[in-house]
């Protein structure tokens, strides 16, 4: 979400955002440098720069913005009747993964007590629908797709359990992190622009949600005003630089989970220097209408 | 002699239609051309998947 202003850096467009449906394919490109940079889940970024892939984090994409959903008139009230029940995770090396993780275990449950079954985040909805799966934990506009089609109900949302949730990082490629410092600075300072204007109020994220809906996410723009503008603390664009009490964090579930096999130190996987950079960083000076009309 | 050739005239127009579209749907010629300019000019690919 936070790409969508930063295309139109000073410099001009110095990028060109391409959708992929699912991490595994994303990560892919990464690798064979057919993507420079990306927006991955932060375990996936932290487990692949642990096998050697050149890539570091350099900024968060957003704070918050995913829940554990349940089917509205079913049987899962609390967490310790997801007991038994299948659900559905956007790969094992997401944070909607640990944060399943971390509510079982605060609840005197062990991580195998529910079934995991790893799913395309466009497809989670319509299983819930149709009662393929009992729950899912997931990423916004999803969670709001299965409370807009009246059978998804929030069981826990994401900062319940974990203050300064965060999911997706920018990550870029070291090659151009090296030649290239520049133009990660303008991508950097751009993200952080964008999301100190989406953070602003309602009309901005309203703008938003019609202009990604329709040019980046093809989605319908009343979804995204149901998962941005309602509630706009569901999804936060600020506070995005990279903290190391966050990443140890993550890094330290995904030890305990086997998702990470060896202890890998901040400095190794995040590059602090961008952020910095950006922290003087204002937002956009986009009027909404302007910005829904470009 | 008329019917063959009109076949294969059909046959070339429409595998010629199929491809024209398919060029003009299916290929990222942003990405393309961006890939062929010398890495100084070269704009980033970001990629990103339709979640928050």
């Amino acid at each position: 979400m936070t790409d969508y202003v930063s295309r139109f850096s000073r410099e001009g467009s110095l990028f060109i955002p391409k959708k992929f449906q699912a991490f595994p394919e994303l990560k892919d490109a990464l690798i064979a440098n057919r993507m420079q940079a990306g927006f991955i889940v932060a375990p996936m970024a932290i487990a692949l720069r642990s096998q050697g892939v050149p890539i570091k984090i350099v900024y968060l994409g957003h704070r918050y913005g995913s829940a554990v959903v349940v089917r509205r008139d079913g049987p899962v009230h609390t967490v310790r009747d997801l007991a038994g029940r299948t659900l559905a995770i956007p790969s094992r090396f997401a944070d909607e993964h640990l944060i399943v993780i971390q509510a079982l275990r605060r609840n005197g449950m062990k991580p195998g007590s529910v079934h995991l079954v790893e799913m395309a985040p466009p497809d989670v909805a319509g299983a819930l629908a149709v009662s393929a799966i009992d729950a899912f934990s997931m990423g916004e506009p999803y969670p709001s797709q299965a409370e807009m089609g009246g059978y998804g109900r929030i069981l826990f949302k994401a900062q319940d359990y974990w203050p300064d949730y965060m999911s997706c990082v920018l990550v870029v490629r070291q090659d151009v992190i090296d030649r290239r410092p520049s133009a990660v600075q303008a991508l950097v300072d751009g993200i952080a622009r964008s999301g100190l204007w989406l953070d602003e109020g309602r009309p901005n994220r309203e703008a938003a949600a019609d202009f990604v809906g329709r040019y980046y996410f093809n989605q319908p723009p009343g979804l995204l005003r149901w998962a941005l503008a309602r509630d706009l603390t569901r999804v936060v664009y600020s506070r995005l630089a990279p903290r190391k009490a966050d990443f140890d964090m993550v890094r330290d579930l995904m030890l305990q989970t086997g998702t990470l096999k060896r202890k890998i130190e901040f400095d190794e996987y995040v590059d602090t220097r961008f952020a910095d950079g950006a922290a003087g960083e204002t937002a956009w000076t986009y009027a909404p209408a302007s910005a829904t009309s470009r | 002699m008329a019917t063959l050739g009109r076949t294969i005239g059909l046959l070339l127009t429409w595998t010629a239609l199929i491809t024209g579209l398919h060029l003009w749907l299916n290929v990222d010629w942003s990405i393309l051309f961006n890939d062929r300019l010398p890495e100084g000019e070269r704009k980033l690919n970001v990629a990103y998947i339709p979640v928050t």
